[in-house]
């Protein structure tokens, strides 16, 4: 049908991360961590030495690999790039923006919630276009 | 996102529709024809918002847990013996996987990705949440769903009598081996508190689960809605 992404059944699917170190650390410690033959991982560990373009190339790299069905990826991390984060549309993989150590989680920021909001009232639409 | 106080403008909304167009509680806005489905779209949709912001709210929870454990077994371990520094850059496997399956939306033009976790290379650990009707039935219980750790929710707790049932010890022995070589890339001897992290993590890895789920199920609701 016209409109509808095809969404491949997969049974063996990674979970990307790019957060900060512990956070990464952490997740990698519950098993998701992923090298492939040619020492590619499924996660990149920003701190201050990471550039906004690094962290740009890893969300396109791992939203367009097909291994790949959940992106994590720190808010404070996803506000660098919010215009790709904002930007992205489709179901899989799932882009989920996560709270960090320092940067608590804030639903105003969240994309998918920002890309629902307008249903809650029309006079939030109207204020956001004034 | 205040969204106990925006909750009632969308329901508002919706009865000011009811009231400029109906005339005899068949007929919506414009003359067409007011159908239940929108109702209870209107209500899914509401309520896997609802079950989103509680689970991001659990998983700030548990990640705060976690992270507080990973720097107490930082302070008892040394810096140098908690770093990304140590991780293994060898080709390796994930242990713990995913499975997504589509579960197409009411119309065909949706598209409603369905998430299962394949913990420690544990085919069993996949949630039966695979199927769709446990999926529906396990959206009205997101409403009432507190801390993911309590033990009456205890996914994680049932999960392990699931997997320990269907092959005894060699299953909990097994996820233990998986567990001791994840934490062996921290050395031999590690402390306490860097396993209670792995759980930890472990736990914010089911929540996230349950978070694809509900951001999928919001954003099939959402795209009916706008239709």
């Amino acid at each position: 049908m016209a409109g509808r992404a095809n969404i491949p059944t997969n049974s063996s699917a990674l979970i990307a991360i790019i957060a900060d170190e512990d956070t990464v650390t952490g997740f990698l410690l519950a098993g998701v961590g992923n090298v492939d033959l040619r020492k590619k991982t499924n996660y990149l560990i920003v701190d201050n030495k990471t550039t906004v373009r690094q962290i740009e190339d890893a969300f396109k790299e791992f939203t367009t690999r097909e291994d790949i069905a959940i992106v994590l990826i720190s808010q404070y991390v996803a506000n660098m790039i919010r215009f790709l984060v904002d930007g992205y549309n489709k179901p899989v993989p799932a882009i989920l923006e996560i709270p960090s150590k320092d940067h608590p989680y804030d639903p105003a920021h969240d994309s998918v919630l920002s890309r629902v909001k307008y249903l809650f009232s029309a006079e939030s639409v109207a204020s956001d276009r004034r | 996102m205040a969204t106990a106080t925006e909750e009632p403008r969308l329901l508002g909304s919706a009865l000011a529709a009811e009231d400029a167009g109906e005339i005899d509680g068949a007929v919506g806005e414009q003359g067409l024809p007011r159908g239940d489905d929108d109702d209870e779209e209107i209500l899914r949709f509401m309520d896997s918002v609802d079950g989103y912001l509680h689970l991001m709210d659990s998983l700030s929870s548990t990640l705060r847990q976690g992270w507080l454990d990973l720097a107490s077994a930082r302070h008892s371990m040394g810096p140098t013996r908690v770093s990304s520094t140590l991780l293994d850059h060898k080709e390796q496997s994930a242990a713990t996987k995913l499975q997504v399956v589509d579960h197409a939306g009411l119309q065909l033009s949706e598209s409603k990705p369905h998430f299962a976790l394949s913990k420690w290379s544990l085919q069993e650990e996949c949630y039966s949440t695979c199927n769709a009707g446990e999926q529906a039935s396990s959206e009205p219980n997101l409403r009432h769903r507190g801390s993911a750790t309590t033990p009456e929710d205890g996914n994680h707790e049932r999960d392990a009598t699931k997997a320990g049932s269907s092959t005894g010890s060699d299953t909990s022995s097994h996820v233990q081996r998986a567990r001791s070589k994840a934490l062996s890339v921290f050395g031999a001897l590690v402390s306490p508190k860097l396993r209670t992290a792995q759980i930890s993590f472990e736990t914010a890895l089911e929540l996230i689960l349950e978070l694809a789920n509900s951001r999928s199920s919001m954003l099939a609701s959402f795209s009916q809605l706008k239709e």
